[in-house]
């Protein structure tokens, strides 16, 4: 029964696994349980104060605590004057996942990722797919203990090329992403993270030093909806774009379109001038379909024809990649040449149907195609 | 405060005696700076002393390690006054959402299902965010997310927290703890800026409550030289929405006072 929960739990973040995935949840849970614990791991990032106090540096939030006292992401606590992550090693959902389902097209298509999350955010979007695990405090749901080396050792048995820091919000886990993606990379394993960017630029650049690819939620292009409906900021959000793009870790974009609240043209046109001229036209957007949940039940599903409005007015400003998302068959989730316009990858859904690439080139007219196409 | 003199009529007048009553107390400031056990179960006696069934009455925070450490002995027994936490096994969290203005939390079921009235019996003292912590604050602890309600002086939450129908349709009264007030750098226990005061405030009205609270803490630090709590940009302006949402009255001239020396 509590093996059934935990699979649930997983299931809830959607997730599924293959055969030897689930044999290995299955031993790991019977070989040592739910844990009740929490980590009490030092924080990285953050200042200590006098009478206890401290001031968390992780993410532009800045949480000034107060001795006992947790940060806004819920995961991190004041114990004494000294900062602690309470979900080091504490992972609420494990599963593999295809690639495409983070999704990342232009890194390593076809690839398996082993997906980790632990509970908490550093934000409160009111649309957020995740919530159970992403707006509860750690002690509020199960976990398994599953320290860094066992991430990479997993992700090696089970055939993962990647390891995709996702679901909930990983920036509040960092130390755990942190040292998982070292032990990863020791194994060859590519790491993979999928984030909000409410992050502040020190520890994200630091960040970068160890995983391979980033792939950013831009909720919108206004900071009044980033007030309203996520309780964040999107100024730093648009710098970790800039911090990732300038690096050498691929990134993806991804704007989920919520019916009347992120869908006018303008802002979207707005974005899109932005995202060319201060990243370039290579880099791929996603336009992903919105589904009621949490606490914005009260709209439709976006209208696919919303959806194609916005990739077309992506398209006008010059981005070369822009995709269709949760639309699974749409001919906007492949991957089209920019110069013959004939399909590089074609894609079903999570799959990938059929590959017209060579080392990263089209191989009808040889344009290169930007991406990590190959471990 | 009931208008009558013997303890039973007064109860009665709050609380029907079928009722089960839960006190919300608060022990996030561990031994020294909780609700003390000698208060809630002094409070708790008098109920029974009122009429309620000892049966009837629960004594509640978030975690039953926090009780512990607090000094509260656990009781889950199904006769006499209850102790225990959310976290208790087969307690735990509403299933569904409370979604009401800014607030999307999921409820205690102690506060949601179990009880039918409350009591905010909290700890008055300075908070680093909302300014001061008191009788609406302590309802925080009623939720699975009171992380997510910091920000802004933790204005509106607090008040929109109160207006809710889990909160609103049970509190009946607010006391606060103000034996003990850490009148500076709260939530967490300082002894340099925490003074006795050996009162305890109570009301119906909790925005009345809260302000009465509140003018004590300003009362303290003015007294040792400390600047008001708004030069310090953390004036509980929570306390003022919860008056504009119609939970009480945050007016001085409309707060009569009944002090007793006991």
């Amino acid at each position: 029964m509590r093996r059934r929960r935990f699979l649930k739990i997983a299931a809830g973040a959607g997730v599924c696994a293959g055969p030897g995935m689930e044999a290995w949840l299955s031993d790991l849970y019977q070989t040592q349980g739910y844990s009740s614990n929490l980590s009490k791991v030092e924080a990285r990032f953050y200042e200590k104060h006098p009478d206890r106090e401290i001031e968390c540096t992780l993410c532009p939030r800045n949480c000034k605590l107060g001795d006992k006292e947790r940060g806004y992401c819920g995961v991190r606590e004041n114990i004494g004057g000294t900062y602690y992550t309470l979900v080091y090693g504490k992972a609420c959902a494990v599963h593999a996942d295809p690639i495409e389902k983070k999704p990342f097209f232009h890194f390593l298509p076809g690839s398996r990722a082993l997906s980790i999350a632990t509970a908490g955010c550093n934000v409160n979007c009111k649309f957020c797919q995740n919530w159970e695990i992403s707006q509860v405090r750690p002690e509020q749901i199960k976990h398994i203990d599953l320290p860094p080396k066992e991430v990479a050792k997993a992700a090696s048995q089970n055939n993962c090329a990647v390891i995709a820091y996702t679901y909930s919000e990983p920036i509040v886990f960092y130390e755990y992403m942190f040292d998982t993606a070292v032990q990863a990379r020791k194994k060859g394993i590519k790491n993979v993270v999928v984030t909000g960017a409410h992050i502040n630029s020190e520890p994200l650049k630091k960040l970068i030093e160890v995983v391979d690819a980033i792939k950013i939620d831009l909720k919108s292009f206004s900071q009044d909806f980033y007030s309203q409906y996520v309780r964040g900021e999107l100024q730093p959000v648009l710098d970790a774009i800039k911090v990732v793009a300038a690096s050498p870790v691929w990134l993806e974009i991804v704007y989920l379109v919520i019916p009347t609240l992120n869908d006018q043209p303008l802002e979207i046109k707005k974005l899109c001038q932005w995202l060319a001229q201060e990243i370039g036209p290579d880099i791929p957007i996603h336009f992903s379909r919105f589904h009621p949940s949490y606490l914005l039940k009260n709209l439709p599903p976006t209208p696919v024809s919303t959806l194609e409005k916005a990739r077309n007015i992506a398209l006008a400003e010059g981005l070369n990649y822009c995709y269709i998302g949760n639309v699974p068959g749409h001919e906007a989730e492949n991957t089209y040449c920019p110069q013959c316009h004939r399909i590089t990858v074609r894609r079903r859904g999570y799959q990938i149907e059929d590959t017209n690439l060579k080392a990263g080139r089209c191989r009808f007219c040889q344009t290169q195609i930007p991406g990590i196409w190959q471990s | 405060m009931s208008g009558h003199s013997d303890l039973r009529s007064a109860v009665k007048t709050l609380f029907p005696f079928s009722h089960l009553i839960g006190i919300k107390i608060n022990t996030l400031g561990g031994k020294k700076l909780s609700t003390q056990p000698e208060t809630a179960l002094s409070l708790a006696k008098t109920l029974e002393n009122g009429g309620v069934k000892a049966d009837n009455i629960l004594i509640w925070d978030r975690s039953n390690r926090e009780l512990r450490e607090t000094g509260y002995s656990l009781k889950m027994n199904r006769k006499g006054i209850k102790i225990f936490g959310t976290d208790s096994q087969g307690i735990g969290y509403d299933r569904f959402l409370t979604s009401h203005l800014n607030i999307g939390s999921l409820f205690s079921n102690i506060q949601s299902k179990l009880i039918d009235s409350s009591i905010s019996l909290a700890v008055l003292k300075d908070h680093g965010l909302a300014g001061v912590t008191a009788a609406m604050k302590n309802y925080f602890g009623a939720i699975h997310n009171p992380n997510k309600y910091h920000d802004n002086n933790c204005d509106p939450y607090i008040a929109e927290l109160c207006d809710t129908a889990p909160v609103k349709n049970k509190h009946k009264l607010a006391i606060l703890d103000a034996i003990l007030v850490q009148y500076h750098r709260g939530p967490a226990f300082h002894p340099k800026w925490a003074s006795e005061q050996r009162t305890l405030i109570f009301g119906s009205d909790p925005v009345a409550v809260d302000y009465t609270g509140w003018q004590t803490i300003e009362k303290l630090r003015i007294q040792v030289g400390l600047p008001p709590l708004a030069e310090e940009d953390r004036a509980p302006k929570y306390i003022r929405t919860a008056e504009k949402l119609g939970l009480g009255t945050a007016n001085p001239e409309k707060i009569n006072i009944i002090a007793e020396e006991i």
